[in-house]
């Protein structure tokens, strides 16, 4: 017998500490939380097959994945372009795993692979999110350059980070969904929770929905 | 100095990595077509190891491996680091067949 068996757990385990950190006050300026039990998977159109690939793409979804760098809501997905002919497909970890089922409808058109415990997803909302990814991040995220529905990817601290905005908060202000590799999510979150320390930080974990 | 990415948009320069002159062409000999030894040598010679040293616009090769992994052909003024054009270079994305030699 095996003296030990591997876990499935966060790579945020020990960097997430539930509640307020830095400036005290009434209202958080940054929200930071982790979005656990994620599903991820990269699609890349074959050479010559990217139009079959957006046609099983709206077959399997109900909409085409974006052409150019933005996000598309559908009903249990959410398409995420990450460079030309290609895209993630991200949505809510199930029990039966959707990796089977999205390959068999891509077979043969586009090359596949499971990046769902690859990747952790951070997401930071509230009213100074901007103020602390402008710190990290060289992108314009103001609303009129990175509106609703945007995406990119792009670099933060020398890593590779996919970001993308879909709803707003509920309290009203914009949230920013940023996926980064699981190997630097430790490092990746006590940056982003340090540039957003000033501005009082609530964190938490939850589980994609 | 910010580079606009075809598939991006604009970004920061340390999201991108040169390359080199894009202007060579790998030398494309038939197998046992003839050519005589030196000659398919100096060939690769001038393929590998020659460049021109222009002060002026010059094609480029780019990656953006900061951003969306393509690699891409850039005009640039190597006097002013002007970007006069920047296109995907064959082969980027799924559209397009690299040309032979490309
Ligand atoms: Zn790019």
């Amino acid at each position: 017998m095996a003296d030990f068996s591997w876990n499935t757990q966060s790579a945020l385990e020990k960097a997430l500490v539930p509640g307020r950190h830095g400036v005290a006050g009434t209202q958080a300026g940054v929200t930071l939380e982790e979005v656990r039990d994620i599903s991820l998977v990269q699609v890349m159109a074959r050479r010559g097959r990217a139009a079959e690939t957006a046609k099983a793409a709206k077959k399997l979804f109900g909409i085409e994945p974006p052409r150019a760098p933005g996000a598309a809501v559908a009903r249990n997905a959410t398409l995420i372009w990450s460079g030309p002919d290609q895209f993630i497909v991200f949505s809510a970890r199930q029990a039966d795993g959707q990796f089977a089922k999205v390959s068999k409808a891509f077979a043969g058109i586009a090359s596949l692979s499971d990046q769902s415990d690859g990747r952790c997803l951070i997401r930071i909302g509230g009213p100074r999110a901007r103020q602390a990814l402008a710190k990290f991040c060289s992108l314009d995220l103001d609303d009129k350059a990175f509106p609703l529905g945007a995406a990119a990817t792009t670099s933060i601290d020398h890593t590779a980070m996919n970001i993308w905005r879909e709803a707003d908060g509920t309290d009203g202000h914009a949230v920013f969904n940023m996926l980064v590799f699981t190997s630097f999510a430790d490092s990746l979150w006590h940056m982003i929770l340090d540039s957003s320390l000033e501005y009082g930080v609530q964190a938490s974990s939850a589980h994609a929905a | 100095m910010r580079i606009a990415c075809p598939f991006c948009g604009e970004r920061e320069n340390g999201e991108f990595t040169y390359l080199g002159d894009a202007s060579p062409k790998r030398p494309n000999f038939a197998v046992d077509g003839g050519e005589s030894p030196e000659r398919v040598e100096d060939a690769f010679h001038d393929y590998v190891y020659l460049r021109d040293n222009l002060a002026g616009v010059m094609r480029e090769y780019w990656y953006h491996g900061g951003g969306c992994r393509s690699w891409l052909v850039a005009e640039r003024n190597t006097v002013t680091h002007e970007f006069v054009s920047v296109t995907a270079a064959p082969g980027a994305g799924a559209a397009l067949a690299a040309r032979a030699g490309e």
